[in-house]
């Protein structure tokens, strides 16, 4: 099931998942009065 | 047969795909919600062997008018500087201890601190606006000082600070007001503090196209009378004067340190751009720090928010260095 490419793949889920999950995020928080909400210490 | 648990094979990898994304995208999510990008630099883990706090000391008859006084430990010097921080909320809200942490580590690096509440306009006390907050700053001060003393930290010099609207308030007690402040004020930092109040720069408001809408707001600012007609006169600048730090820029302005964000639409990053000529045209030794991808949180712009930090270090050493 886990050939080199199949790895290789799953590599690049994680990276990209992480990435998108970190981006998200600060798009919200930049929605949220520029990060001013709890405190403005968010990031 | 071998199709079948080939398919079945590639289903299960799909899955995988699948589960691995969903975790690492709840990864991420986790990671930019709690990661410190200042790794800690500007905090401090507080102990009795740090400093003490008083807390809640009152410099007047309402129930916002308290202060936190912060103290270090080591009382053996014969004097010390006091750091101000004021609170940011918008004049409506927010609190003194939101800026423990920045309070304490000042008082880490040698300095007595404190924060001051003031009355934030709110349904129930409309009749609070800028000038009176600065009034309430004004007049604790000295009672911050003199408080000081009790406690054994006899206090010879001070630098005001504070964020967004504790900016604001910060930069007008170093401009107006510091030439009756009970010791000498030695310098003023701030993030994103209005510091004007032209209606072409408030174009998130829409108030560079609604005048009346701009009176409107500049009246409960100022708690004073605007009208439409006034805009662009000598008039108005007299009136927003006593809320207008810039209006107070002279050569004898005290070192001033201040970071703003260029996405900034709760407070015009223009209004900023105008102050840093101000202070340039004046001759006045400053630092302006612009967050090129942050708005008012100043959020994204780690690096330049730590020069920021680092500046003002750099500023205390040089005009109110610890003795």
């Amino acid at each position: 099931m886990f050939t080199k490419k199949r790895v290789a793949i799953l590599g690049i889920v994680v990276l990209v998942g992480f990435y998108l999950g970190a981006l998200a995020t600060r798009a919200i928080i930049n929605l949220m009065i520029g990060g001013t909400l709890f405190g403005g210490n968010f990031l | 047969m071998r199709n079948e648990k080939k398919g079945n094979k590639t289903g299960m990898f799909i899955f995988l795909c699948i589960i691995l994304f969903i975790i690492s995208f709840v990864g991420g999510v986790i990671f930019k919600l709690v990661y410190d990008p200042f790794h800690g630099k500007y905090k401090v883990n507080w102990t009795d062997e740090v400093g003490k706090i008083y807390s809640d000391i009152s410099y007047g008859e309402l129930e916002s008018n308290k202060f936190d006084l912060y103290v270090p430990s080591d009382n053996s010097k014969e004097s010390y500087g006091l750091i101000v921080y004021l609170h940011a909320g918008g004049f409506r809200t927010g609190d003194k201890k939101d800026d423990a942490d920045t309070l304490k580590y000042y008082v880490s690096k040698g300095y007595v601190t404190a924060g001051i509440n003031y009355t934030l306009n709110t349904d129930d006390n409309p009749q609070y606006n800028i000038k009176t907050m600065s009034e309430e700053i004004k007049k604790a001060i000295p009672i911050v000082v003199n408080k000081a003393k009790e406690f054994g930290y006899n206090i010879d010099e001070m630098t005001i600070a504070g964020g967004s609207a504790g900016g604001c308030l910060a930069l007008i007690y170093a401009y107006r007001d510091a030439k009756e402040a009970p010791v000498p004020v030695r310098m003023v930092f701030e993030g994103v503090g209005p510091s004007s109040f032209y209606p072409e720069d408030w174009k998130s408001y829409g108030l560079d196209k609604d005048s009346k809408a701009a009176a409107d707001i500049f009246s409960y600012m100022t708690g004073k009378k605007i009208t439409e007609d006034m805009f662009g006169t000598k008039e108005y600048d007299e009136l927003i004067k006593d809320v207008s730090a810039l209006l107070w820029v002279d050569e004898n302005t005290v070192p001033t340190v201040m970071a703003y964000g260029k996405h900034d639409i709760f407070q015009p990053y223009e209004g900023s751009v105008r102050l840093d000529e101000a202070l340039t045209a004046a001759g006045v030794d400053h630092k302006y720090f612009v967050l090129e991808h942050s708005g008012h949180g100043l959020q994204n712009d780690t690096k330049e928010y730590m020069k920021y930090l680092d500046t003002v270090e750099e500023y205390l050493n040089k005009y109110m260095p610890v003795k």
